[in-house]
């Protein structure tokens, strides 16, 4: 039963690898861009430029934070992204302590990495609060928070664990502040406006800077670092790719990208159109970008979103049904079973993914796998529930016919717990459409997408456009299973 | 075939109660034993014994003269017919699909299964019409009759029936009293079958066990047991029997 039980999931393994594969994506140049708008609009830049090369390129846009970013760069699933040197420098070589950019160079060069030349604006961090707050309290500088320790901080969650974010200015500052939050950067925003936060970290190409009316703390005792935007990609990129990336070099100055940013942000122009115009207005080229139909949008989505949770669901009930069946039977493996059942489903969605992608790279391999995990409890739980509360008796009559084991399993036992296992299965697909939009974050897609791209840009009709097909989703796969549950195992 | 059933001192315990105690009793072939005794005295445990459902910690159990054990339990209960205490229909299956769920499994002929499933339902009187019904649209006594035809279908040499009409109305009760005195006659079944009702036991056999908390402490016919009880309890069980079919037993 345990080899079986090994193949098994060595099958579902191997299907999830096929599925997944990156080996589809083989001939593109794939770009990715961080979760926020200015390194959307930069990702697109860099991929009209491998476009206009003569490349065939995709631009998973908004795919996380620098981890996800340097392991899917470090892993091949993407080629190049947009970086800042300061995050290099403190996130990714921390240990190292690099005191320049061309040393900084000399090691991404040890990584196989190759830099573009430096895009021509500093989007350092910087603390901002609401203007008039600010001017009440009288602050300007960030030294003079010491003496404010009831503030509230809101930061963003990645700002949270940074060395080179909170953690460091606290000390850095010696701030006593213990009112701390991290949240999305978009929350954050939308915090100060309520008055429910009294300082956020802020990029200062931020376009929410003039639209929230706000004002950013001098760093009177120089605590950023620079952060240069560049494009890092792996050397094995074309080098025709490196060329028509380069001649961004210099280009785009800090009132520029801030001028982008606030289109993208508050006159919700698409990215690719920003892209396309700056392209054409400064390099002269011809770029056009075609604009996907709102219908043909939600259908993609759609696709994507089922493929997520269809297939996570898919391989859930071919490892958590058998697996429910031999917990059942051995009480010894049944407990360890749900005691690691148990652990992953308390596992924050976010953290698994963020988790998964060492191993699995980005896009719909570790989203499924989440997924699939997140299935396997409640199907799981459910089979072992439906088998146990089978009358004794019941048991007993189907022995007593002479029935062999496997024969009473597939004829008496499966047949009455179906009703249990059906529930089971019903609650992990429910959960999966709803968990399913936060593959949106590590590149899956789905209807988490426009959600994502929502919160960004403070635009709740985008929101809408995945939260409204995931509650149908959610209501369809509830009444799909309640017409299964009529049809075929009513209990008679 | 000399012996249906035998066991030899046989003891079984669950983990608070010793159920069967040192019992040592043969059921002969084509003879009826009804096996009686208050609740709780070990008679389905018993039973259960003799199907290989549960197993013995003392003694042996042989059954057509061979020795139950592991390795040829599910070939020994094919050749028994079991009707458990409740009937044990199953939910999820018809009347007809409850009866012929093991001769499926057995690959058995189609027209095969037919014609036995014919044969039977007019052997226990059951209306062509409930056999496609599933068992909650069933009366009790027609469950009963299925289960029973579920226990006949392979055709059993030997029967082990639990209270089978326990639950019935004394009308319906009384009916297939008869029905099952006349069908054991005429397939010469051997057949251990457990009651609470000494009348019952009684009407169906002159070899009567009487239990008491895991030990039969006499057989014999009902004569016997008002004649010479083997000790007090006995005459105390006749006597409280009595008392409720006083007329039953001494017609
Ligand atoms: N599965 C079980 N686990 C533990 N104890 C049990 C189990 N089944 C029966 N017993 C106990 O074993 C003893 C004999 O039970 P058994 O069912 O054989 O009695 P019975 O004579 O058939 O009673 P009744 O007339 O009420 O059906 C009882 O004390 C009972 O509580
Ligand atoms: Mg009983």
């Amino acid at each position: 039963m345990v080899e079986y039980r090994r193949c098994l999931l060595g099958a579902a393994l191997t299907i999830l690898a096929l599925v997944t594969s990156p080996s589809v994506l083989a001939a593109k140049t794939v770009i990715g861009s961080k979760a926020f708008t200015e390194s959307v609009i930069l990702g697109e830049l860099a991929a009209q430029l491998t476009k206009e090369a003569g490349y065939d390129v995709e631009h998973r846009r908004q795919l996380g934070g620098t981890r996800v970013l340097w392991s899917a760069l470090v892993r091949g699933d993407i080629q190049c992204y947009p970086e800042y040197t300061g995050t290099l420098r403190t996130e990714i070589f921390a240990s190292q302590s690099v005191r320049n950019d061309d040393e900084l160079r000399a090691l991404l060069a040890r990584e196989s990495m190759w830099t573009s030349k430096p895009l021509g604006f500093n989007n350092t961090y910087v603390l901002g609060m609401r203007r008039d707050r600010a001017a009440e309290l009288g602050i300007t500088r960030m030294s003079q928070l010491a003496s404010h320790p009831t503030l509230r901080f809101g930061f963003s969650n990645e700002f949270m664990q940074r060395g080179d974010g909170w953690p460091g200015i606290r000390q850095h500052y010696g701030l006593p502040q213990q009112n701390v939050v991290g949240l999305s950067h978009d929350l954050a925003y939308r915090g100060l406006a309520a008055r429910s936060l009294d300082l956020t970290d802020l990029y200062s190409t931020d376009a929410e800077i003039v639209h929230y009316d706000l004002t950013t703390l001098v760093d009177d005792r120089e605590f950023f670092p620079a952060y240069d935007a560049i494009l890092v990609c792996r050397e094995d990129v074309a080098s025709a790719v490196r060329e028509s990336l380069d001649r961004l070099g210099g280009r785009i100055d800090e009132m520029t990208m801030t001028k982008m940013n606030a289109r993208a942000a508050l006159d919700r122009e698409p990215e690719s159109q920003i892209a396309a115009s700056f392209l054409r207005e400064e390099l002269g080229l011809a770029s056009d970008v075609k604009v996907e139909s709102r219908s043909a949008r939600i259908w993609r989505r759609t696709r994507e979103h089922l493929a997520m949770v269809g297939i996570s669901l898919g391989l859930a009930m071919l490892v958590a049904v058998p697996l429910g069946i031999v917990a059942f039977h051995r009480r010894g493996i049944g407990r360890v079973v749900f005691a690691i059942a148990d652990i992953l489903q308390t596992m924050p969605a976010l953290a698994l993914l963020v988790f998964l992608i060492p191993w699995l790279g980005i896009g719909y391999a570790p989203a499924i796998m989440a997924l699939f995990l997140y299935s396997v409890l409640p199907i799981l739980r459910n089979t072992h529930t439906g088998l146990a509360d089978i009358p004794r008796d019941l048991r007993e009559s189907a022995e007593a016919l002479g029935l062999p084991r496997i024969a009473r399993l597939r004829y008496v036992e499966l047949p009455l717990a179906a009703r249990s296992m059906l529930a089971g299965i019903r609650t992990a697909a429910v959960i999966n459409v709803g968990t399913a939009t936060l593959g949106a974050l590590i590149g899956a897609g789905g209807y988490g997408q426009p959600i994502l791209t929502g919160i960004r840009l403070d635009d709740t009709k985008l929101i809408l456009e995945g939260a409204v097909p995931a509650a149908v989703l959610a209501l369809l796969v509830q009444w799909l299973f309640g017409w299964i549950e009529r049809r075929w195992v009513t209990a008679k | 075939m000399s012996c249906a059933i035998a066991f030899e001192h046989v003891s079984h315990r669950y983990l608070h109660a010793v159920a069967v105690d040192d019992v040592s009793l043969r059921v002969e072939a084509g003879e009826t034993v009804a096996l009686i005794g208050p609740s709780g005295c070990g008679k389905s445990t018993l039973l259960k014994l003799a199907a290989g459902l549960a197993w013995p910690q003392q003694g042996s159990v042989i059954v057509t003269d061979r020795k139950l054990a592991p390795d040829n339990v599910l070939e020994i209960r094919r050749r028994i017919g079991y009707v458990i205490q409740s009937g044990g229909l199953f939910p999820h299956l018809s009347a007809v699909d409850n009866v012929t769920l093991a001769a499926r499994f057995l690959r058995k002929e189609r027209q095969w299964i037919a014609d036995r499933v014919a044969e039977l339902a007019e052997l226990v009187q059951l209306p062509r019409d409930a056999l496609d019904r599933y068992p909650s649209n069933l009366s009790g006594g027609q469950r009963q009759r299925v289960s029973l035809m579920r226990a006949l279908m392979l055709d059993p040499a030997v029967l082990l029936l639990d209270e089978p009409l326990g639950a019935l109305d004394p009308m319906v009760r009384h009916g297939l009293q008869e029905d099952l005195r006349r069908l054991f006659k005429r397939l010469g079944k051997s057949v251990l079958l457990v009651t609470h009702d000494m009348a019952e036991a009684a009407f169906f056999s002159q070899n009567i066990a009487l239990m008491r908390e895991g030990k039969v402490v006499q057989r014999g016919s009902y004569r016997d047991l008002i004649d010479a009880p083997a000790e007090q309890f006995v005459s105390d069980f006749v006597k409280a029997q009595r008392g409720l079919h006083a007329e039953a037993l001494d017609g």
